[in-house]
């Protein structure tokens, strides 16, 4: 339990002290976190529960969208901000622009939460195959229909509130990676306490066999709607935040961006290995490195490299980097054992 | 738990990493004015993404081998660091934030796209670093109240602008009934709110106003409507893709319509691409080769022109020639500061007032270029086949007729 708190106390410093000591990658670290968020809370339903969705994706972009608005909406009329061309400028004072961003988060949260619950309640009878393609289109569809919507900048996207004149330079950056590093500490905590209970218990039963689960009588559809209701609050949560910090959204390219973030959350929880705890943080770690690496190094051919890199993944890593250590190393797992048998299984092969 | 050891170690790693990173620091060293730019080049903007990563090189060429910029007494040489956007705002944000804190880039320029733009300039803004940018026209850039933006191009509400003016004009002065097609992005979206001022000033009616998805292949449906509402114009957007897909879907379904005016076609070089097929189409464009401008590096349009041909293997679209253009204005902002100090260029670019190959700039005080019209060409062909751009609008420049209404697809 030392060691517990101990690698805990030091991922907290490293995570405090970050923007302090590598101020010029702040907004790295800051989309880091939301990546981590992203992809763990991914693993609640592709590595627990066994669905792999792509609908995540929707929470994100609906977050995004319903903090900026909130943010916008509470002090100056909506449709004015969004129109181009609109003659009038409208500046936030740093207090308006803080509350905005507070109450704007809680409804990134809360509204996805809740949409998560109907959606999940007419679509997680599907199975498999189906239930992937199904979500595969909400994302899409939600791109194409926000696309359309006048008041929230439709085709012509919408500028988040630029941030107040307060704090120097800095104070944007600091801003927002601790904020984004509050939402992933908050996801983590949350995840894990999740984790702890009889609840992940039954989204492995759901994973392993589902007509078995019923069959023992779990309620499976309450346990998978519950499940993807966690994943939608820190996702719209992630939303938000990750709006305010890139400062513009567009509807396919920011927000539901499916071809990027939505496949980028999954390929992360299974680098680092679906269905463990700290699988996804460390995939999206290493995941994030890769892909900044390539982007300096390999201009123009960042996506084949990145390609590169999934193949390599998929072919020896199928299991993420914890299944590989965990096969490699399974008593640091607290696995117990037996030399002698594990010899002559091997040998009986 | 010996995991957790694992878990250190690897936390450790990271932090050394970033810690080991480079943090170069860029801005003007020795005798280089280091610029920033993100450009696309890859993803759906890449092609015009390469046009103006090639204007900007051509500038950059250009004015280093022709003695550099003066200031203080000392000459210096520009050199630009390009990063690839990918086309993706979130990206485009997050790349000028690495180009200023990290490469510590003081002056940049712009990237390709209105919506690049915009995602872009509350950073540059944030900094306070002068950015001169060629490629994003949306009118919405220009009255968020930015300081430190400053657009060589004339905004995007302007560019269909004329088109729907003539068809008035030549319909005796009544308004005309226009049939218009944008794609869901920022610039088009904007074309899209200019037909409407101007239809509303003209007494026009829109009588179908559809949306084009982002990943357009497909106009057919608002072709069909077209076709059996015959509408007198046919207004179309949607950059290059836009562009191409238009002039192909309405040859293959013998589309008639008396004007056809449309966005990005010296881009999707319309003319090559489609032949015969593109003839009489109506393209908005910032600049054409046969304008008169005139400045000391690039002599005039057709000089520019035969030297991009020379350099890149093909004629230069209007993208090249506005992102050269920035970069002139930059040199001669540079030098009537006479300082990198960032507030002292940037006072120097708003009082800018030059004429370039590409045309006059002059910013207004949200930072668009005032001082320099669009352009209306129409693509002719000869009997051989042979496709060429002809200025018809405004008539200071024309160097053809307007040929109108289009003949049908039956006599043609």
């Amino acid at each position: 339990m030392n060691k517990n708190v101990l690698l805990y106390a030091a991922i907290l410093v490293f995570g405090l002290a970050a923007p302090f000591v590598f101020p010029a990658f702040k907004v790295q670290l800051s989309i880091l976190c939301v990546l981590i968020v992203l992809a763990t809370t991914w693993n609640i339903q592709g590595g627990e529960m066994g669905y792999n969705t792509f609908g995540n994706i929707l929470f994100y972009g609906l977050g995004m969208y319903l903090c900026a608005s909130v943010q916008v909406g509470m002090f100056f009329p909506l449709a004015e901000w969004t129109e181009s061309g609109g003659e009038k400028t409208f500046v936030h004072t740093p207090s308006q622009f803080f509350q905005g961003m507070a109450a704007g988060l809680v409804v990134a949260a809360v509204v996805p939460t809740i949409v998560a619950g109907l959606i999940g309640y007419a679509i997680l009878g599907l199975r498999g195959h189906y239930f992937a393609i199904c979500t595969l289109g909400l994302g899409v569809a939600a791109g194409e229909i926000s696309g359309g919507i006048e008041i929230i900048g439709a085709g012509q996207g919408f500028t988040t509130p630029p941030f107040p004149n307060v704090g120097g330079l800095e104070a944007r950056g600091e801003f927002f990676y601790f904020l984004s590093f509050g939402a992933l500490v908050l996801t983590f905590i949350a995840v894990r306490a999740i984790y702890s209970t009889r609840f992940r218990l039954i989204l492995n039963a759901i994973r392993d066999n589902e007509d078995k689960a019923e069959a023992m009588g779990i309620e499976t559809m309450k346990y998978k709607i519950i499940g993807w209701m966690v994943s939608a609050f820190f996702c719209g949560l992630a939303g938000g935040i990750m709006g305010g910090l890139v400062g513009y959204i567009d509807s396919t390219d920011v927000a539901f961006d499916g071809r990027e973030m939505g496949v980028f959350m999954v390929l992360m929880a299974i680098l680092g290995g679906k269905g463990t705890l700290w699988g996804p943080v460390i995939g999206a770690t290493v995941f994030h490195i890769f892909k900044e690496g390539f982007w300096t190094f390999f201009l123009g051919w960042q996506y084949v490299a990145l390609g590169i890199l999934i193949v390599v993944i998929v072919i020896y890593f199928p299991e993420g980097i914890m299944g590989w250590l965990r096969e490699k190393y399974p008593e640091r797992f607290g696995e117990v054992v037996d030399e002698a048998d594990r010899k002559a299984q091997v040998e009986l092969k | 738990m010996k995991i957790n050891k694992l878990i250190l170690s690897f936390i450790s790693a990271v932090a050394i990493l970033l810690s080991t990173s480079v943090v170069s620091f860029a801005k003007v060293v020795g005798d280089k004015i280091v610029l920033g730019a993100a450009i696309s080049l890859t993803g759906k903007y890449s092609s015009n993404g390469v046009h103006t990563q090639n204007g900007y090189n051509m500038a950059v060429d250009r004015i280093n081998s022709m003695g550099g910029v003066k200031v203080g007494g000392k000459t210096y040489k520009f050199e630009i660091i390009y990063y690839d956007d990918e086309s993706n705002p979130k990206r485009a944000a997050q790349l000028a934030e690495r180009l200023i804190s990290q490469d510590g880039v003081e002056f940049m320029l712009g990237p390709y796209s209105s919506g690049l733009t915009k995602a872009i300039a509350p950073v540059t803004e944030k900094y306070g670093v002068p950015m001169v940018e060629a490629n994003g026209a949306s009118r919405s850039l220009f009255t968020k109240g930015y300081k430190y933006l400053f657009a060589v191009l004339a905004p995007a509400n302007l560019y269909l602008d004329v088109a729907i003016r003539t068809a008035v004009e030549l319909n005796g002065g009544k308004g005309v009934r226009i049939a218009q097609a944008f794609e869901q992005d920022a610039f088009s979206q904007d074309v899209r709110l200019g037909i409407l001022d101007a239809a509303k000033e003209t007494g026009s009616e829109i009588i179908i106003d559809d949306k084009l998805p982002k990943e357009l292949n497909d106009m057919a449906a608002t072709l069909v409507k077209v076709k059996q509402m015959k509408p007198d114009v046919l207004v179309v957007s949607g950059h290059t893709k836009g562009a191409l897909t238009a002039i192909r879907q309405i040859a293959e379904m013998k589309v008639d319509v008396p004007m056809l005016a449309m966005t990005h076609c010296d881009a999707a070089k319309l003319s090559k691409q489609h032949g015969k097929n593109s003839q009489y189409a109506l393209c908005a464009s910032q600049w054409h080769k046969t304008l008169t401008y005139k400045d000391n590096f690039f002599k005039d349009g057709m000089t520019y022109a035969a030297d991009f041909q020379k350099e890149f293997g093909y004629d230069p679209p209007y993208q090249s020639a506005e992102s050269s253009a920035a970069l002139l204005v930059f040199k001669d902002a540079f030098e009537r500061a006479n300082s990198f100090d960032q507030k002292k260029v940037r006072d120097a670019l708003a009082a800018t007032n030059m004429q370039t190959f590409y045309g006059n700039i002059k910013f207004a005080p949200g930072g668009q270029n005032v001082d320099k019209p669009m352009v209306l060409f129409q693509v002719m062909c000869d009997g051989a086949g042979k496709c060429e751009n002809k200025v018809v609008a405004p008539l200071k420049w024309a160097s053809a007729k307007l040929i109108h209404p289009i003949p049908k697809w039956s006599e043609r």
